[in-house]
């Protein structure tokens, strides 16, 4: 996550869900929380009861606005005016924390001479090359120094490996007064000048009064006693300008002061149940566990190389090598020795995008072999379905490991195509091996949910049959690849036959020992003994081979050889943080950055927000009950020497310790790859022009132009009038494979439907319960209209051209089999993706609607392209 | 034992429906069967034979002056002419979702158990109103004579069922699963007379915050003599009606005397019509 | 819109029952409100004369009961006629009456052998039928009828077979006391459904015994009429079914009013509908019958007059009983019929419920 990433300096909800309830204003957008995280949405009933007001800003009314105190039914697509509306407001009307600003955000880092902003290129940064699609982000750095991000782009600020990166951020040079015409914050003042409530209005089609009363509520609910929190999820991230959505609410939440302080924060609300743990110990192409990137073919030649282009000098991302060594031990052992740079060799080498998308593309063409798919369901979660499975028809084997044969598994016999005969299984010449797995509760384990929190679950029941978990699974396929290569001379086989693959085993089956697991990704060292002493935090972390672990951030999951997720103290035996509840990362923090809750002083900034502050009888830091987060027994008016390096740069006022210069970045000098400022674009495909920029749609945005994958006109497409957005309801599971199985759920949600205003089905002629055809370029679906006035149509557009657009909703849980069946939404939604996160955009698209039920079969993909007003004419 | 039931608060209710899924788990109940009804997020209906929490989902439509989505006029202009759509500052006008948890109200006087031939249905020692299966034959009279419509006759195996208020997990020293699976509280479940003043408490807080519409349902025998009171009852913030719940309740058995006394004189006036004519016509003349 | 998989609960007489059966018909579509700019953007709250309803949804269960239930209620009152007259008759002259007392004790044995049938087959377990005695429960209707049809299903088959076994002054006895059960027998089922939340019946529950007690009179007669009588039980069946019918046609009126003071909505089952054809149609089966008993008819004629009028009774007696029930299910369907009544009448929740501030007014999303 490297909205987050960037910002902050970590990937991750920078609180805890149970600390929502100490927030005097919660602002729940790009989330739909109330359906998607109903149980922690507890804490945000409580911070109502307690007298919170609640915002939701989201095209629908759903179950969290039913509650809320203030919906506002924006465009989707347009979150950036929006904030930066607010990031305009707040600055405009100096409603900005300001001591705050000063001293923890980099407000006052001048940034380079070259730099151009948006406002002067019309939508663009300096260093955009059009030819390359993408920017040089050199004119975006600090001036007198360059600096590494934390998170994001780790290589793209350099063009070359610069083992000094940042080492002078003490070089950095500041204006405290925030008045020098360069510094972040009068670039930020710049650049969002034009976000005025008139504009926001006419972008997001909502009332000027309206984001007047949230801006109103939204800052006084903030300051030195009030705070106010975002909760967001996906409705943010799913765009091709996703991850600057976070960005603006970062930089909202810095002005405001918001950050590291109790009630406030932004809680990034995760999906699946371990979807957090799934990017700490990444199932992504380019990261190895910890957020480590993965290296490059043509650069990271060495072990050395790969630290110098990757570590910060300051920050603890400076001890980089010590987490990488540190790893490589867990997955080579022995064999992992200084003489042989500790297998760095082994590592695969990243020569290009493989991204989910791009993959499947070149499945499309033929170029890949073989496919595992384990615990996903892509033929119906993931984009544009029909070309899902014509990739997969072109595999060699295909591996499914489901609860039943899900359409990922089935995609040689279901789906449209087949329906209309445009496609014979018999000519699909992929194995497919389906493997049945067991659930959660048949299998021991850890989940990190969605604050970070790693919470062990034990197993309940014995698997049913063939049933059998991934750790049983992987361990056996790795046994057995290691016995196949066992004799080989041939070097490419040295990875695994050096991989250090001995964990124990137990019961009638072998399955790996899971505590096993925990305990090597926490990490240990070796005593003369020969015995293992559990660490306790990673900073105990070597680069000379000494440790070992296996995710440098769970890193005393397991001190003193104890299963700390498996913790099960509830809050009301020891306080409402909990920390004897589980494990979080880092070290057990459940409020990141908490530093800042005092203020530079070290006194809390309020009695009544007090968290964290500086004891100078004992010269150490206190809180509330949290594991503190920052460097300990560092004094509130330390400052670093001039040239240190690693975690001596870091100022006592700077909470932000991850980060080089230890501060909460407002304007991210590099990182990213799509501007060091937020800007609003219009999705790839819009109702409208972009009434900000020349700039339509994210610049850097990828596309993958292709026959099979169309797109309409970047707006004013008439065919496709109407915005379209996707999203979950409480009653489903994404793509359904546990919940279109189960009667229970079944019955409760059992049709596709679409979600429509009055209005709209008038137009349409479609009455309430009614089938429609929803048509894009890619596909069309057909489902219930479900009729209702929680859809509202918005005015959007300058205004004399104001005009009414209306939204469409559309849940996407249904495909082909279960019990419930439907057709698959994301036969709609073509590839198209953030840049910096490869992930799909959709949340904001544009489509038709039509009464009655589709033709059968047509798709994109095996029908050629879908010559629509033709067609209609006919 | 002091009287256990439930508060169900619908102003905290988020409509996430785990309290009916819990309670269908817990009690292994079959599913209701795959129908998309239309009726917003509602595609159960209500409470039956095989669902014993439903959460009802009501759109109340926005009482604009306008009221004016019949009028597209200004829907195809900029300014719109006359009526102005119900969304200004506040979008959502006075539209609202209304969510609410029904289940088994275990009534005071519970018109089920007070017309059950069989005795199967009885009340408790935590006062509740509990059926036992292996009694019920099925007759369907308590069908019939539930005032709230609650207790339903499964057709597979001819026996009404409903919630048991989980009898035997309060045996157990357990609460509800519906409650203990509720994340926001909607559902309370406690001694009802605490439950009384919890309830209480919270309309007080909620008039105080502005929602002076919010009242409670069936709390007490004054406010519903017709049931005597219910052992689960609401906090409302709309006409019962609205939630599918009636306004005046009345047990059965509350007015049946009416009855037995008509059938009483019925009774005298059959006999002596039939004697009177007799009489009239005498010994059989043979 | 044509469509293949129609799966609203229109079409599985789940909700779309419910959706008022005017509206049903309005739209000629899947119980859906009718297509217009006003109608189909409120799925919800149809808001009929401003009624609140939840989504036209039945607010109580429709009774579960089916045919054999109205057709246990015809037979029951053919028992309680029946074993009244035998009883009398053979009170007022045993052996005179030798003929009438047979009829109506084997009548009466056949009666509650059949009605008993009836009952048993409308169980959702039908094995457990005796379980109906495990308890005596006064509020319960079904309790005390199920225990006077026990014991009226005793004395008259002990009235009708003893005298073959050589017992005729025990025979006697047994009538007599299926005679003392008849009126309770011939009323409770009119109690029954009274005791149910039903609003068509429960506020006719005043009306509806005399209904079922003169029905059950005439019901007899015709059943004895249907027989082979001589001229002298003929008279007598022809006037004890004179009385009874004026008497059904005169309790169907006062039914007819009690459920219309009650409230419109709680009449109109009884107006429209299957309910109100069969309603109509008892009545006229019933006038009908009357009037051909009081029709001067040459003595050739008489059995032929008894025959008809016999005939005609039964059919009004019979849709008397199907018309209350299917009234009944009627009258539970519309929620309506429930919620109006409950909100005039005073006290209450209603009145909690006008407490409300300003009803219909604002309430806004969860200020809570
Ligand atoms: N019951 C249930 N819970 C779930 C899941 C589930 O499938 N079922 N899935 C889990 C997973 S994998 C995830 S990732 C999370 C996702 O959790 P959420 O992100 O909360 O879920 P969504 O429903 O996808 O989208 C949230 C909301 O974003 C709104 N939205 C769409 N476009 C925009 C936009 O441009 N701007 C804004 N502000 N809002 C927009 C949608 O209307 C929707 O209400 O939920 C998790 N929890
Ligand atoms: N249009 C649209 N598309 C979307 C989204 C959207 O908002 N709109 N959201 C996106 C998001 S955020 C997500 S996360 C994806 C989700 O998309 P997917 O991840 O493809 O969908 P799931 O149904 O969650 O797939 C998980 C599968 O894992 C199986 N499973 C569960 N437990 C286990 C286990 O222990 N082992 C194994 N082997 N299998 C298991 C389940 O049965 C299920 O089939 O969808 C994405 N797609
Ligand atoms: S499914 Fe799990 S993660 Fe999702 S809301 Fe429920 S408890 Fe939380
Ligand atoms: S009468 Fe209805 S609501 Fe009352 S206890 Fe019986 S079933 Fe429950
Ligand atoms: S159906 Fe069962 S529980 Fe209901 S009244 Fe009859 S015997 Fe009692
Ligand atoms: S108390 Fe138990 S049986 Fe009753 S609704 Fe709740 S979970 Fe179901
Ligand atoms: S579990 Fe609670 S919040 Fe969820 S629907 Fe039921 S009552 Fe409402
Ligand atoms: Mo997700």
């Amino acid at each position: 996550m490297p909205g987050l990433g960037t910002s902050f300096g970590r990937g991750g909800a920078t609180t805890f869900q149970q600390d929502l309830a100490n927030s005097d204003c919660i602002v729940i957008e790009g989330s739909n929380m109330a359906e998607c995280h109903p149980v922690g949405f507890q804490w945000v009933m409580e911070a109502k009861r307690r007298g919170a007001t609640l915002i939701h800003v989201d095209p629908r009314f759903t179950r969290t606005s039913a509650v809320a105190d203030i919906w506002v039914p924006l465009r989707a697509g347009t979150d950036i005016a929006f904030l930066g509306g607010l990031v305009n407001y707040v600055i405009e009307n100096d409603r900005y924390f300001h001591d705050y600003v000063v001293n923890y955000t980099n407000a006052n880092a001048i940034i380079r001479e070259g730099f151009e902003d948006t406002e002067d290129l019309d939508g663009l940064f300096s260093g955009w090359e059009p030819d390359k699609g993408q920017y040089d982000p050199e004119t975006w750095q600090y001036e007198g120094t360059e600096v590494a991000p934390s998170a994001g782009q780790k290589e793209m600020s350099a063009g070359a490996a610069e083992a000094a990166r940042g080492e002078d951020v003490t070089h950095r040079q500041t204006d405290d007064s925030l008045q020098h015409e360069r510094c972040v914050f009068q670039l930020l003042k710049r650049h969002y000048s034009r976000y005025t409530p008139e504009a926001v209005a006419e972008i997001c089609g909502i009332d000027e009064e309206l984001f007047l009363r949230v801006a109103d509520e939204l800052t006084t609910n903030s300051g030195p006693e009030r705070t106010a929190a975002f909760c967001y999820a996906v409705g943010w991230t799913q765009h091709t300008v996703g991850v600057q959505y976070i960005r603006t609410a970062s930089i909202l939440q810095l002005l405001l002061g918001n950050m590291g302080r109790p009630g406030g924060g932004i809680m990034a609300l995760r999906g699946h149940a371990s979807i957090q743990g799934s990017t700490d110990i990444p199932t992504l192409y380019n990261l190895l566990p910890g957020y480590l990137p993965v290296p490059h073919a043509d650069h990271d030649t060495s072990l050395d190389e790969y630290v110098a282009y990757n570590e910060t000098a300051t920050g603890y991302w400076s001890s980089m090598d010590a987490y990488l060594v540190s790893l490589l031990k867990a997955y080579f052992g022995d064999a992992a020795r200084p003489d042989n740079d500790f297998c760095y060799d082994h590592l695969p080498r990243m020569s290009g995008d493989h991204s989910h998308m791009t993959t499947v593309t070149a499945m499309e063409d033929g170029l890949v072999e073989g496919y595992f798919i384990m615990g996903e369901n892509p033929v119906v979660g993931s984009m544009h379905g029909a070309l899902h499975r014509k990739a997969a028809r072109n595999l060699r084997w295909c591996v499914v490991r489901d609860f039943a044969p899900t359409e990922s598994a089935e995609f040689w016999r279901t789906g449209p195509e087949f329906d209309r005969g445009e496609v014979d299984p018999a000519d699909c010449d992929t194995e497919v091996f389906f493997f049945p797995c067991a659930a959660h509760t048949e299998k021991d384990g850890a989940f990190t949910n969605t604050q970070r929190l790693l919470q062990w679950h034990e197993k309940a029941v014995e698997p049913p049959g063939d049933a059998r978990s991934e750790l049983w699974f992987m361990f056996h396929l790795g046994n057995r690849l290691k016995e196949l290569y066992a004799d080989s001379n041939d070097p490419k086989d040295r990875p695994i036959q050096d991989l250090a693959w001995d964990y124990p085993t137990d019961g009638a089956h072998d399955e790996p020992v899971a505590e096993e697991v925990l305990a090597e990704i926490s990490g240990w060292k070796l005593n003369e003994d020969g015995e293992r002493e559990y660490l306790s935090s990673y900073t105990e972390l070597e680069a000379d081979g000494s440790t070992v672990a296996g995710c440098w951030i769970y890193t005393g999951a397991y001190a003193e050889g104890r299963n700390l997720p498996a913790r099960r103290t509830p809050w009301w035996e020891q306080n409402w943080i909990a920390p004897e509840w589980a494990w979080a990362w880092p070290d057990n923090r459940r409020i990141l950055y908490n530093r800042a809750s005092a203020a530079p002083d070290g006194t809390p900034w309020s009695e009544r927000k007090k968290y964290v502050w500086w004891n100078p009888d004992d010269e150490e830091w206190s809180s509330l009950g949290d594991s503190v987060d920052f460097v300990p027994g560092r004094p509130p008016d330390y400052h670093p020497e001039e040239g240190a390096t690693g975690t001596d740069a870091i100022a006592g006022n700077s909470p932000f310790i991850m980060q080089a210069d230890g501060k909460g970045w407002l304007f991210v000098p590099t990182g990213l790859l799509d501007g060091p400022l937020p800007t609003h674009y219009e999705p790839q495909e819009s109702v409208t022009e972009n009434l900000l920029y020349g700039q339509q749609c994210n610049p850097a945005r990828i596309e993958w132009n292709r026959a099979s994958n169309p797109y309409h006109r970047a707006f004013d497409d008439e065919r496709f009038p109407h915005v379209l957005t996707t999203y979950r309801l409480t009653e489903h599971h994404t793509a359904g494979g546990m919940s279109r199985w189960v009667a229970w759920l079944s019955e409760l949600m059992p049709e596709l439907f679409c979600e429509i205003s009055p209005q709209l089905a008038d137009e349409v002629g479609v009455r309430n319960g009614e089938w429609v055809t929803i048509r894009t370029a890619r596909g069309e679906i057909e489902c219930r209209a479900l009729v209702t006035e929680r859809m509202r149509p918005v005015r959007v557009g300058r205004k004399r051209n104001r005009r009414w657009v209306h939204q469409v909703g559309l849940p996407y849980h249904w495909s082909y089999l279960g019990l419930v069946t439907g057709d698959t939404v994301n036969e709609l939604i073509g590839f198209v993706a953030d840049p910096n996160v490869s992930i799909q955009e959709s949340k904001a698209l544009t489509c038709a609607v039509e009464r009655g039920k589709r033709s059968r079969g047509r798709r994109v993909v095996t029908s050629g392209p879908l010559v629509i007003d033709e067609e209609r004419d006919a | 034992m002091t009287a256990k039931g439930f508060l169900t608060d619908t102003t905290v209710c988020i409509g996430c429906k785990a309290c009916e899924v819990a309670c269908k788990q817990w009690n292994q109940l079959p599913d209701d069967g795959f129908v998309f009804t239309g009726t917003s997020y509602d595609n159960t209906g209500d409470l039956g034979a095989s669902t014993w929490r439903h959460v009802a989902f009501i759109e109340r439509p926005g009482k604009h002056p306008t009221d004016g989505f019949a009028d597209l006029s200004w829907f195809e202009g900029d300014e719109a002419p006359g009526a102005k759509p119900a969304f200004g500052p506040d979008p959502t006008g006075d539209f609202s979702w209304l969510m609410m948890s029904d289940v088994c109200k275990h009534c005071v006087h519970a018109g089920c158990l007070d017309v059950c031939p069989t005795g199967s249905i009885i009340r408790t020692e935590f006062e509740s109103v509990y059926v036992q299966p292996d009694i019920c034959n099925g007759c369907g009279m308590c069908v019939a004579a539930c005032p709230f419509g609650v207790i339903d006759r499964r057709e597979d195996d001819g026996r009404a069922w409903k919630c048991t208020l989980c009898y035997d997990r309060l045996k157990g020293g357990m609460e509800p699963a519906c409650a203990k699976a509720c994340p926001t509280d909607s559902i309370v479940f406690g001694d009802v007379d605490e439950l009384r003043q919890i309830a209480e408490q919270r309309v007080a807080t909620l008039h105080e915050r502005g929602v002076e519409e919010a009242y409670l349902y069936g709390e007490s025998a004054e406010s519903q003599p017709g049931t005597g009171g219910l052992n689960a009852f609401f906090l409302l913030v709309d006409d019962p009606e609205y939630y599918n719940l009636p306004p005046d309740p009345v047990d059965p058995t509350v007015t049946v005397g009416d009855s037995w006394r008509a059938a009483a004189a019925t009774g005298l006036a059959m006999v002596a019509a039939v004697v009177g004519v007799f009489v009239s016509i005498g010994k059989a003349g043979r | 819109m044509t469509d293949d998989t129609p799966r609203f609960i229109g079409d599985q007489g789940r909700v779309g029952d419910a959706v008022g059966a005017e509206q049903q018909r309005d739209s000629g579509h899947d119980g859906y409100p009718a297509p217009g700019r006003t109608d189909h953007r409120r799925p919800s709250l149809a808001a009929e004369d401003g009624s609140p309803t939840y989504y036209d949804q039945p607010a109580i269960k429709e009774p579960v009961w089916i045919w054999s239930v109205p057709a246990y209620f015809y037979t029951g009152g053919v028992v309680a006629g029946a074993a009244l007259i035998g009883a009398v008759a053979q009170l007022v002259d045993r052996d005179g009456y030798d003929g009438v007392v047979r009829r109506c004790r084997l009548l009466a044995a056949a009666g509650t052998a059949l009605g008993t049938a009836f009952l048993v087959h409308d169980l959702g377990r039908p094995t457990r039928f005796l379980n109906m005695l495990r308890v005596f429960r006064p509020t319960s209707a079904m309790s005390m009828g199920s225990w006077t049809l026990a014991a009226s299903s005793g004395t008259a088959a002990a009235a009708a077979t003893l005298p073959s076994l050589g017992a005729p002054r025990l025979a006697d006895a047994a009538g007599l006391a299926a005679g003392v059960l008849a009126p309770p027998l011939g009323t409770y089922t009119a109690v029954l459904v009274s005791d149910t939340a039903v609003p068509v019946w429960q506020s006719t529950r005043r009306a509806m015994p005399a209904l079922f007690g003169a029905s059950a009179l005439s019901s007899a007669t015709d059943a004895l009429d249907l027989l082979d009588l001589d001229e002298h039980e003929e008279r007598l069946t022809r006037r004890i079914g004179i009385v009874a019918k004026t008497g059904e046609l005169a309790a169907a009126v006062t039914v007819e009013r009690a459920a219309e003071d009650v409230h419109e909505r709680v009449a109109r089952p009884l107006r429209e509908g299957l309910s109100g054809g069969l309603w109509r149609a008892a009545k006229l089966a019933t006038a009908t019958s009357l009037v051909l008993s009081l029709l001067p008819v040459p003595k050739r004629l008489r059995s032929l007059r008894r025959i008809l009028s016999a005939l005609a009774g039964t059919v009004g007696a019979l849709a008397t009983r199907f018309a209350v029930f299917h009234a009944g299910t009627a009258s539970a369907r519309d929620p309506r019929a429930t919620f109006e009544p409950q909100r005039e009448r005073s006290g209450g929740a209603g009145s909690v419920a006008a407490r409300r501030v300003g009803a219909g007014t604002e309430t806004q999303t969860g200020s809570v």
